[in-house]
């Protein structure tokens, strides 16, 4: 009933519209004019493939015939208005020679010798810079300078595949949430070997980051378009491997368990083995931008996660910027991890579990949305030298007051040398600390700096037990431990000038 | 709606002129209106109607003979007669005392013949007499071939039960669990079954199987059959019981009853903080008028946000289209209330045709408010020597819940003196709104936790509908005593929540404001799901009796055709900010503000929708069956049963996964294949051997099957908003399980003694037993700590072994004081064991404590290591009164399957002790009242953790309550 009525209504419409047309062609056709051609606007093109155009072609005079001449390439006629029809187009199949610019002419002449041009400009590149990548990776594949690579939804570098990244790629995660998540997961026995460098960092982030490649090249890391806060816009970067962990159905038949933020349903999230010095692989000068979709309660993706991943694989000089989860975390493995910093996530800055047994020298936390280091030790029976963090400066201020240093007495942390600043009011270490403090396993934080607020003293921030390891110190400048801020040159922290305002 | 509306009003309409009519057809006659006396004929022996029976009223020239259903009424003027019954070999049965009076209509239910022996053998009762006997039921029951119960509107009309739930607990055997769900011998819903006029038809319910039966007015009811064991000619799906609740074609009587009821529960009725929120005007009908709609265009995967590429005018438009309601506000909640009308009728169209009706329409307005809701994720601990239970995630507070029931049903009759043609439509519909306010405490020391607080505010509105139609004809062949009867009957359903709300604060430890946090109470979602079922069940049943080795035997066959198709689609959103979260107090109200949607401020919604969707799915299912039986006695007192049924049963599913909708091609993707195809053969065995006139001992075998549902054969990931669990369809392969989830096949064997004594008194003794390969279980998926997901999956091959006692007494043995009262009951034990899968074996080994010791086999998951029904009643007829006590317990039954890290949970057992009291008022019961009290101990509702040495921790808890309700029929 209703389709029949809108065919009815659409037929009486077209009608009625093609009595003014022909209304119209009646009134110009005693006024022969001459023909006007109107080209295509610009396109992109590859060298070698063929390119269709196609131009718009009025000819009041009634159409006799049409050229077209190419630049940087060539052009050939592959439809065209029947002789003495009054309007059509002409379609020009255009085949580019070489990088750089291209052009189309054509000339339409009509009935009477009268004749009109337009020319269409193309860009010729050699090859596709962007990528849509929708498949799991499989087998040996590089994702290359000056490309963008667009992550179609959770893409696995399964068991035996190796995705290498070459410096000044840009990954960017299309957008959603839940079963929608777009996120990169290297899955046990894959292989990830994404080396950027100082110069050229490999960035990750969302498509709605207009960075460039080409920007990338010139030196500038800094979002053109979003702010350094703006979070949840996809996933994150997953690294899963054979390293012991101690999970929570250990000693079954399984050593393995489910990453959080991976549904069950995809066995490529499982970590965890029995291999310590298990490689999955090298990431280095890598910054990862405003991920951390949602997958449901207590189940986001972390801006860097690491499950059982072990000390043959290389972590140096990451950046983790407005994750909507943690900016990283480890679940058990032994990898070490040097230069990180995190910068503006939602919520913990550094979370470890499950007897991560690595090191992580050299960090940078700034302004994380809950503590800047969430420290847990083994759910299962095994247990592991434990973890090691040093060499921290931290900007508190922004995270709601929680707080500081969480751990609880099964906490296997040993944590030296670091800076606090920035404290909000209320800023505490976790309540369970002297839990912590009581280990028989000879965990301990020491050597603690705080630059405190004005009118405040050791005591209003840090337990009885752990004041005698924190000193106060007038300044950031007057510091004698922290991290070794030159190593985070690269960051858009640093280039947008968010870490000279902190008087880093 | 409007249309059922329509319908409804048309067929109102229809069968007045009907009814005047049919009041015109008694007062023909000049000065006084004549009365009518209704009976129906039965066979002693086998309890079946008797056809062409000769009913004379004695002195006069009256008289009539019995139609195929042994049915007969004689139109006499206002008077007092005798009847004589006679049918060639029966003994001829005088009826003396039969009052007729004007106007009205005497039913002479249940007049039993017996076989006459000598010649001009005759009896003589009282009118009286025959009117307060439960021969009928008790007949059939004793006569039947297999094992069944029941309960007839004879016996419900007498004592005023005013719903089928509410009469059904009179059948021994038979748990109701919420008021509403059949249990029977304590195994779960999986294995129960509910069918109207022998159809299936779906629950309001998705996670139910069978059909809550509460929403029957009993004056809609003829019977209500309860099988425990099989016979071919009914499904082969079920495993504990059939219920079958068959609806009047012709009320014996004419009745126009119009009823009403309150409940009132002191915990849960007029609180001021019972929670609502605001809802769409028609809630009250039991649906939603579109307010709770998906916003325009959000059903596409790419939304309009912004980074979307759309314009921040389009992405505030797109918002707008989001109801700003985001948290429930406190309010004072009324009590329950129902009305409901009835009314039906038969009556002669011409000299052996009749035309009987049915039509009732209910209403019924619920509140339940529960203060402390609680619910619990716990842990085991790794230490061998640590033996508690530690939370993960504990949630506590208020759940509010407002459902509208609605529902009618109409049936039209008409009866020829070879056949019978039956339409009956029924609409039901459910609208439940309910609101929730959570403290949530998650804990950092549990493995996979991050450690948090949040305040969650949840909004859900469930509204179904089931629309049924059937139309049955019968016929027989009175020369052959063939009987044919064939059904067509489609039924629509559909399950819609749309626009479920779910906002957690998380909250700052050091009290500053609350805000959200992913990582933490994670962001406001919310959900629309939407599941549509159509329905179309067909069969064929042919019976002929003959005589086999000089006894009455039944040949029966029939074919059985059912074809079911479900859509279901989830659709998710969640909140999302471009920068930062406006500053929260931690008021849901002040979230989905004008100036704080985007682009005015920065929340926008993100899509958790990709397309394909993975949480849309199709699923169908044709069922044809086919089956033979016969009935007949080799030797005389041995009545043997053998029936074979086949079912070529093929489900087929449309859906993926995750992996696949996300791009992925070796994800998995099912385009209507197979996922079940299998032809199974059911035989079916009932030895009865009459011991003596009232005893009998059985032994009965049979297969029977249990299939998974839609849900569980699915790539579903369903997660309950409120609990936050997750429920995985059964197709995903999850570590050691493979995706390939099967039907359980059910090997059952019964043996039991009975003894039927007079006013429906029996005692009987059985033991069972039923082999299950292949049982289908909810598992904990071990490989995830973090979140709580569950997957139906085949576990290893389990055994229940059972004993049943059951009996029911009228206690005038023990004074004549007491004639009145009787005490029922019956008491089933059952020892179940079920074989674990390795892994689960495994995964319990590795936390074993110390002193503990694992064995790989276990109590089944859904079943009851006992179950006591038992009832005191009082029942006086003549007095219009009828009151009892009723009591239900279940023992500590298993409901998840953990292992490993996490515990066991077990169903608490609940003590229900119910009171109820019908009592008749006026000459003529024109007036009956019931009251009732529930859960009268105040028991708690409750599932528990259980550990090794641990103590017991809460997986949830709450409190029903006591609640009383008073209810009023008035039959004009």
């Amino acid at each position: 009933m209703n389709i029949k009525s809108i065919l009815k209504s659409t037929l009486s419409l077209l009608l009625v519209a093609s009595l003014f047309i022909s209304c119209d062609d009646d009134s110009t056709s005693s006024t022969p004019m001459e023909p006007s051609v109107s080209a295509p606007s610009s396109q992109n093109a590859l060298v070698g493939d063929a390119v269709e155009l196609t131009f718009n072609v009025t000819v009041s005079g009634g159409f006799a015939s049409a050229t077209a001449a190419a630049e940087n390439g060539s052009a050939t006629i592959s439809s065209q208005p029947s002789s003495g029809a009054t309007s059509g187009s002409v379609v020009v199949s255009y085949s580019a020679s070489s990088a750089g610019a291209g052009s189309v002419t054509i000339t339409v002449t009509d009935s009477e010798g009268l004749s009109d041009n337009a020319t269409a400009v193309l860009t010729i590149s050699e090859e596709e810079t962007t990528i849509r990548v929708v498949d799991n990776i499989t087998g040996e594949t590089t994702w290359e300078t000056g490309k963008t690579y667009i992550l179609g939804g959770r893409i696995a570098v399964i068991a035996g595949a190796t995705l290498t990244i070459e410096g000044g790629a840009v990954v960017k995660g299309e957008a959603g949430t839940g079963a929608n998540a777009t996120a990169l997961l290297v899955a046990r026995d894959g292989t990830l070997n994404a080396n950027g460098t100082l110069d050229a960092p490999i960035i990750f982030t969302s498509v709605a980051d207009e960075i460039t490649p080409e920007q990338v090249a010139s030196g500038d890391f800094t979002s053109p378009n979003l702010d350094p806060d703006v979070n949840g816009l996809w996933g994150g970067v997953i690294v899963l491997g054979n390293a012991p962990i101690s999970a929570s159905n250990e000693g079954g038949d399984v050593n393995e368990v489910q990453i959080e933020g991976i549904p069950t349903s995809d066995s490529n999230g499982l970590y965890g083995g029995s291999d310590e010095s298990d490689s999955s692989g090298s990431i280095t000068y890598i910054s990862i931008r405003h991920g951390g979709s949602n997958i449901g309660e207590g189940n986001e993706i972390n801006g860097l996660t690491l499950g059982g991943v072990g000390n043959g694989t290389v972590i140096e000089n990451i950046e983790i910027v407005a994750n909507q989860d943690d900016g990283v975390e480890f679940f058990g493995g032994s990898v070490n991890a040097t230069n990180v910093m995190v910068w503006n996530n939602g919520d913990d800055a550094v979370d470890t579990d499950q007897a991560w047994s690595g090191t992580i020298d050299n960090m940078l936390l700034v302004s994380p949305g809950d503590s800047p280091f969430e420290l847990d030790g083994p759910e299962g029976s095994f247990t592991s030298s434990g973890h090691t963090i040093t060499n921290a400066t931290v900007y508190v201020a922004g995270n709601g007051a929680e707080e500081m240093i969480d751990v609880d007495d099964n906490t296997d942390v040993n944590m030296s040398n670091i800076l606090f600043f920035g404290l909000n009011e209320g800023s505490i270490i976790s309540s369970d600390y002297p839990d912590y403090a009581a280990n028989t396993n000879g965990f301990s934080i020491t050597n603690i700096e705080v630059v405190l607020p004005a009118g405040t003293a050791v005591a209003d921030f840090f337990p009885e037990g752990l004041i005698p390891e924190v000193t106060a110190v007038g300044s950031v400048g007057e510091a004698t431990v922290g991290a070794d801020i030159t190593a985070f040159a690269w960051t858009w922290a640093r280039q947008s000038g968010a870490l000279d305002d902190l008087g880093l | 709606m409007k249309t059922i509306l329509k319908i409804t009003l048309i067929l109102i309409l229809a069968f007045v002129p009907f009814r005047i009519f049919a009041q015109d057809d008694m007062s023909n006659t000049a000065d006084e209106e004549p009365g009518l006396i209704r009976g129906s004929i039965l066979d002693e022996e086998s309890g079946e109607p008797i056809f062409g029976v000769s009913v004379f009223v004695q002195n006069t020239s009256g008289g009539a003979s019995t139609d195929f259903d042994g049915k007969f009424d004689i139109e006499l003027p206002a008077g007092t007669y005798d009847l004589r019954i006679t049918y060639v070999s029966y003994r001829t049965l005088i009826i003396e005392s039969v009052e007729v009076t004007p106007g009205e209509v005497t039913i002479l239910s249940s007049i039993m013949l017996s076989k006459s022996v000598e010649e001009m053998d005759e009896v003589v009762v009282t009118a009286s007499a025959i009117n307060t006997s439960e021969v009928a039921m008790m007949s059939k029951k004793m006569k039947a071939a297999n094992l069944m119960d029941g309960i007839s509107a004879q016996q419900f009309d007498r004592v005023g039960d005013s719903d089928a739930a509410d009469a059904i607990k009179r059948v021994t055997g038979v748990s109701i669990e919420d008021g509403k769900y059949v249990f029977v011998r304590g195994l779960g819903d999986r294995y129960t079954k509910t069918m109207l006029n022998s159809i299936d038809i779906p629950s309001l319910d998705p996670d139910k199987n069978s059909l809550q039966i509460d929403i029957f007015p009993t004056n809609l009811i003829d019977n209500m059959v309860i099988t425990k064991s099989a016979v071919a000619d009914m499904p082969a799906d079920f495993t504990g019981g059939i219920v079958n609740i068959e609806t009047k074609a012709f009320p014996e009587e004419p009745f126009f009853d119009v009823s009403a009821s309150i409940g009132y529960n002191p915990d849960m009725h007029f609180s001021s903080e019972f929670l609502t929120y605001e809802g769409s005007n028609t809630d009250f009908l039991g649906f939603d008028n579109g307010k709770r709609d998906l916003p325009t265009g959000a059903e596409n995967d790419r939304i309009p946000t912004p980074i979307s590429g759309d314009s921040p005018d389009q992405v505030n438009d797109f918002l707008q289209g989001f109801d700003s309601t985001l948290g429930p506000y406190a309010t004072t909640n009324p009590m329950d209330y129902s009305i409901g009308v009835s009314l039906g009728n038969q009556f002669r169209v011409a000299t052996d045709k009749r035309l009987g009706y049915i039509l009732s329409a209910t209403y019924r307005n619920s509140y339940t408010h529960y203060n402390d809701y609680q619910f619990g994720e716990y842990q085991t601990q790794p230490n061998p020597t640590d033996y508690d239970l530690v939370y993960a995630t504990r949630q506590s507070g208020t759940v509010s819940d407002r459902n509208v029931l609605a529902g009618g049903l109409a049936g039209i009759a008409y009866k020829t003196s070879r056949s019978k043609y039956n339409l009956t439509g029924m609409h039901l519909q459910n609208g439940e709104s309910s609101a929730t306010n959570f403290f949530i405490d998650n804990s950092e020391n549990a493995p996979g936790q991050s450690g948090y607080t949040a305040d969650s505010y949840n909004l859900v509105y469930g509204e179904r509908s089931v629309t049924n139609f059937m139309l049955r004809g019968t016929h027989y062949f009175t020369s052959s005593n063939w009987e044919i009867d064939w059904r067509v009957s489609p039924t629509y359903s559909t399950m819609v929540d749309p626009d479920i709300r779910k906002t957690a604060y998380t909250l700052s430890v050091s009290g500053q404001a609350p805000r959200f946090v992913a990582g933490a109470g994670g962001n406001p979602s919310r959900i629309w799901r939407d599941m549509e079922e159509v329905n179309y069940a067909g069969r064929l049943d042919v019976s002929k009796e003959f005589q086999m080795l000089n006894n009455p035997s039944t040949l029966k066959f029939g074919a059985n055709y059912v074809y079911k198709e479900r859509d279901y689609e989830i659709l998710t959103f969640d909140m999302q900010n471009f920068g930062s979260w406006p500053d929260f107090t931690g008021d849901p109200s002040e979230i989905f503000r004008d100036e704080n949607i985007y682009p005015n401020g920065t929340i926008y919604y993100q899509s958790g929708n990709p397309d394909p969707n993975p949480n849309k799915y199709n699923s169908t299912v044709e069922n044809i069956a086919a089956y033979v039986s016969n009935e007949f006695y080799p030797i005389t007192n041995l009545k043997v049963y053998l029936g074979l049924r086949a079912e070529n049963y093929v489900q087929r599913h449309t859906g993926r996964d995750a992996l696949f909708a996300q791009g992925d091609v070796s994800g998995n993707n099912l385009d209507n294949e197979k996922v079940l195809d299998a032809l199974d053969f059911f035989p079916s065995t009932n030895l009865t051997y009459n011991v003596s006139d009232n005893q009998n001992i059985r032994f009965s075998y049979s297969k029977t099957i249990a299939r998974p549902s839609f849900k569980e054969l699915s790539f579903a990931q369903i997660l309950d908003p409120i609990s936050d669990r997750i429920f995985n369809g059964g197709l995903f392969a999850i570590g050691e399980w493979d995706g390939n989830l099967t039907e359980t096949r059910i090997n059952n064997i019964d043996f039991r003694w009975e003894r039927f004594s007079t006013r429906g008194q029996l005692m009987s003794v059985s033991l069972f037993y039923k082999s299950f390969d292949d049982p289908i279980e909810i598992v904990r998926v071990q490989a995830q700590a973090t979140s709580s997901e569950f997957q139906p999956r085949n576990v290893g091959n389990g055994e229940v072994f059972g004993a049943e006692f059951e009996f029911r007494k009228a206690l005038g043995f023990i004074s004549p004081l007491l004639r009145d009262f009787s005490f029922n009951g019956n008491l089933t034990i059952v020892e179940s064991e079920i074989d674990m899968t390795n892994q689960e074996y495994l995964a319990r080994k590795s936390r074993e404590k110390v002193g503990e010791n694992i064995n790989d086999t276990r109590q089944m998951a859904g079943q009851a290591p006992f179950m006591v029904n038992a009832g005191l009643q009082y029942t006086n007829p003549a007095i219009g009164l009828d009151a009892g006590f009723f009591y239900n317990l279940n023992g500590e039954t298993l409901a998840i399957v953990g292992g490993g890290l996490f515990p066991d949970v077990y169903v608490s057992p609940f003590h229900n002790l119910r009171f109820n009291m019908n009592k008749s008022l006026g000459d003529e019961g024109q007036t009956s009242i019931n009251l009732s009290v529930s859960n009268i101990l105040n028991d708690t509702r409750e599932e528990i953790y259980q550990g090794f040495r641990a103590d017991d921790e809460i997986f949830s808890l709450f409190t029903p309550g006591r609640a009383v309700s008073l209810g009023i029929k008035y039959a004009f």
